[in-house]
């Protein structure tokens, strides 16, 4: 009875005890449909029957087993990124709507400026190879940075609503991105380019997997333990305490969103190098939604103060695995986001803590 | 009309009221007066429903009566008009008077020409010129309060309890409001007014009743009575207790402020010097709190100038206030002393995070800083990780204490620096007070408790609607003369 009681309170009083229970259940049934195949039948008569799925060794289901979830981690390694920034915002009080035409922007600048065919910028100066991806990677990263910060000057100095000033520059950035590139044709990217996604490490391509956990693993040391990232926290939390405790508060949202817009400039590059060429139209559309709900199942509170870069992390593993749950049980696309939103409600919902 | 008879109550073991008799005749107004925590609040919260009372009988008009919730004590015929104003400004005056009792159409739409045609009939009988279909937002305070009154009325109130109606009014309006309660009194409406404003209960009221730490101490006609005795009636004999002050007197100047103005203050001029306590008072709506805000670079000063350590200086945010050597411990400490997601340990030395970083904060450092501090205040905790809420509210203020300390400052602002706090943490806080004022540090305690004010201050600048009325040296300090200057009167007694 006393265990009992420790386990209910350590439930009640650790957020991520939740996710993670939900991420392992995820993990195992996503496993046991890959290993056997569930057959339900309803007529004539109820039935259920389990045969295991025809392998030809252990090593040929392993195989399928890491390359599924290498597909997962890597096709989920840009929201992965943009959510862990997104955990920065949130904490902090705030919301960033516009990462994902940020995205957009940033790709879009680095195909233009990097482009190996005469159109591109670097191309006509006579700059080529590797020193024309260093100089495009840093002024994508520049141009995050700009957009970040415009975001944060407006929030910070002209006292808009975080909501609000996103959600107009969301479709600014898009909109004249779209402007600037309908004209253009498909670029060439040069080789040393597409290998910061491409390059094999041991014959596989996981370079973005690894980004991804290195940036999570910095995010997390700045959040715990810089100056800084304290301070995220307590503008988040109390506003007003922050500012009479000297805190420079117009500063630190500033490089929240600022510190958002490199990072989101980072993953746009990786997805870009990955493959190849952006749609201008739809790519980086509803990654805002995602990353968000990534770092709600996480743990984070919207009302800013309380949260973790652990949370986040698994709260993307979380909707990355269910996503591929549902397509490996054959679950028909247009329900998968119904999934999705049921998740973060029920997310929610078991992190309520006692007050 | 009213009799309420040995009310009683008491939350856990702390008694605040103990036999409390109250009466107030039709057609009276009736004056409620008492320092801060006197009980003035409880009683009426009693009276009004908000609160049950653990004995004591209550009867409105020959007929016992029991209220359980708001809404009885409102059906009994009792508004209360709290302090803070309960109207929604981007609605009109009559949907304000309606709002929750709407009157319908047939078609169970609202009926807003009705609602319309019954509020200004009100109005009229209030005597009153004001179009029903005005936002509220564009009335002044004094018209608030009246339409307040007003749904009192619509509610067909005949005893209206008013919570300092007058704080955040000018004398203009004040005027404005005196006059309705007086037309309302010749209609038979009682009004039970509560205030702290001693020349504004002799000029309106009726009667005056006195709550004295949970005790009804007087009761008696206004008629003929002074001014003089209603204070001291209000601060009694209380027991003295010793005196705390620094001892130290003649530092060197630290801070000075000359003809100091902005929101709610006014030509304010101080001067502080090292190792010495100066005490800002005064009632409700003073301005001390927002003088010290500005010194402090949270609000603007709109006029004057400030030197620290004898050069000028103008303070735009706290962080430069901080820079200069200013602490600052802010009143209401939930909203703006403690970050309540955060360990104790980050709380505490919130202000320094800074001093004990290289690239990262070094947890060691951060420790060692708070570990002495946590000493020196005497801060019960488990540990340092541990959420800053779960500590009592006098070590919280100790850990909100020792965020600033570790800043060692030169002058730390103290803003009702006990508020929410134990008897015990409450002297130990006076304590770390005079022994920071012994090392040096230039103190300013803003405070509206009389005593706290005599037993720690070497001098006490008494506030009354923005403006400083006098500065009292040890001599002449006491709960009288504080008394008679924070209610806006009277020549000093030695």
């Amino acid at each position: 009875m006393k265990l009992i009681r420790k386990m209910k309170k350590w439930w009640r009083t650790q957020p991520l005890l939740s996710v993670a229970t939900a991420l392992l259940l995820l993990v195992i049934v996503q496993t046991m449909v890959m290993t056997f195949d569930f057959t339900l039948a309803f007529a004539p008569e109820f039935a259920f029957d389990v045969k295991l799925k025809a392998f030809d060794s252990v090593s040929a289901w392993w195989q399928k087993w890491t390359t599924n979830w290498r597909n997962i981690l890597l096709n989920n390694s840009y929201v992965g990124m943009i959510a862990l920034a997104m955990t920065f915002v949130i904490i902090s009080g705030g919301i960033d709507l516009s990462v994902g035409s940020t995205l957009v922007a940033v790709g879009a600048a680095v195909m233009v400026i990097i482009n190996t065919k005469e159109a591109g910028i670097l191309t006509q100066l006579g700059i080529t190879g590797v020193p024309a991806v260093v100089i495009g990677v840093a002024l994508g990263l520049l141009l995050g940075f700009l957009l970040g910060q415009l975001n944060g000057i407006v929030i910070a100095k002209g006292k808009v609503p975080p909501f609000i000033v996103t959600l107009g520059t969301m479709m600014i950035f898009r909109s004249v991105t779209q402007y600037f590139m309908q004209t253009r044709k498909g670029a060439a990217l040069p080789t040393a380019f597409k290998n910061i996604s491409k390059f094999q490490l041991g014959g596989n391509m996981i370079l973005p997997i690894i980004y991804w956990l290195v940036l999570a693993v910095i995010l997390y040391i700045v959040a715990k333990h810089t100056v800084f990232g304290r301070h995220v926290y307590a503008v988040g939390s109390n506003e007003r305490t922050a500012r009479l405790s000297g805190i420079n508060v117009d500063r630190v949202k500033r490089r929240v969103y600022a510190l958002t817009g490199v990072i989101v400039a980072f993953a746009a590059m990786v997805q870009v190098a990955r493959i190849g060429s952006m749609d201008y139209a739809s790519a980086g559309s509803g990654y805002e939604m995602d990353a968000i709900a990534s770092v709600i199942i996480g743990g984070t509170a919207m009302s800013g103060g309380s949260g973790s870069i652990i949370g986040t992390l698994l709260g993307t593993l979380t909707l990355a695995v269910m996503n591929n749950l549902l397509t490996l049980m054959g679950v028909d696309p247009f329900l998968r986001e119904a999934f999705k939103g049921a998740i973060v409600v029920a997310a929610v919902l078991l992190q309520r803590k006692e007050k | 009309m009213l009799k309420m008879l040995g009310i009683n109550k008491a939350f856990n073991e702390n008694r605040v009221l103990m036999d409390v008799d109250f009466c107030v005749k039709e057609g009276e107004i009736h004056a409620l007066i008492g320092e801060n925590g006197a009980g003035k609040s409880t009683l009426m919260n009693i009276l009004g429903g908000v609160l049950p009372c653990d004995s004591g009988t209550i009867t409105l008009k020959g007929k016992d009566v029991r209220f359980l919730r708001p809404r009885d004590a409102m059906d009994a015929g009792i508004a209360f008009i709290h302090q803070e104003l309960n109207l929604i400004n981007d609605l009109t005056v009559y949907e304000n008077i309606f709002i929750g009792r709407e009157l319908k159409t047939r078609a169970g739409l609202v009926d807003k020409k009705e609602m319309s045609r019954r509020s200004s009939e009100i109005l009229k009988r209030m005597g009153i010129q004001l179009d029903p279909g005005t936002l509220v937002k564009e009335l002044d305070a004094s018209y608030k309060q009246i339409v307040e009154i007003a749904r009192a009325l619509m509610m067909n109130a005949r005893l209206i309890i008013m919570d300092e109606p007058t704080t955040s009014l000018t004398d203009v309006e004040i005027g404005v409001v005196f006059k309705l309660m007086r037309t309302l009194k010749s209609q038979g409406v009682s009004i039970i007014f509560i205030s702290h404003k001693l020349g504004e209960i002799l000029s309106v009221c009726d009667a005056y009743t006195v709550l004295r730490d949970g005790h009804m101490v007087h009761t008696a006609p206004v008629a003929g009575a002074t001014a003089d005795e209603l204070a001291y009636h209000m601060v009694g004999h209380s027991v003295r207790t010793e005196k705390l002050h620094s001892g130290m007197q003649g530092g060197k100047e630290l801070l000075r402020g000359e003809n100091l103005s902005g929101r709610g203050f006014e030509n304010v001029t101080f001067t502080l010097h090292a190792g010495e306590i100066l005490g800002f008072t005064g009632l409700l709506g003073d301005g001390r709190s927002e003088l010290f805000s500005a010194v402090f670079g949270v609000e603007k000063l709109s006029g004057g100038q400030l030197w620290m350590d004898g050069k000028t200086v103008q303070v735009h945010s706290p962080r430069q206030a901080r820079a200069l050597g200013i602490g600052y411990v802010p009143r209401n400490r939930k909203e703006n002393g403690i970050i309540k997601d955060m360990s104790i340990l980050n709380n505490g030395t919130l202000v320094t995070l800074d001093k004990y970083k290289k690239l990262l904060i070094s947890g060691k450092k951060q420790r060692a800083a708070f570990g002495t501090l946590r000493e020196k205040l005497r801060i019960k905790m488990e540990r340092e990780e541990n959420l800053i809420t779960s500590l009592s509210g006098g070590n919280q203020q100790k850990v909100v204490l020792s965020k600033w300390l570790a800043a060692s400052p030169k002058v730390l602002i103290f803003d009702n620096p006990t508020q929410g706090v134990d008897v015990g943490a409450k002297e130990d806080i006076y304590d770390i007070i005079v022994s920071l004022a012994r090392e040096g540090v230039g103190i300013v305690i803003l405070s509206s408790e009389a005593q706290e004010i005599i037993r720690l201050c070497d001098r006490v600048q008494v506030m009354y609607h923005g403006r400083s009325m006098r500065e009292l040296g040890r001599e002449e300090m006491n709960e009288y003369n504080i008394m008679l200057l924070a209610t806006g009167g009277g020549e000093v007694k030695a």
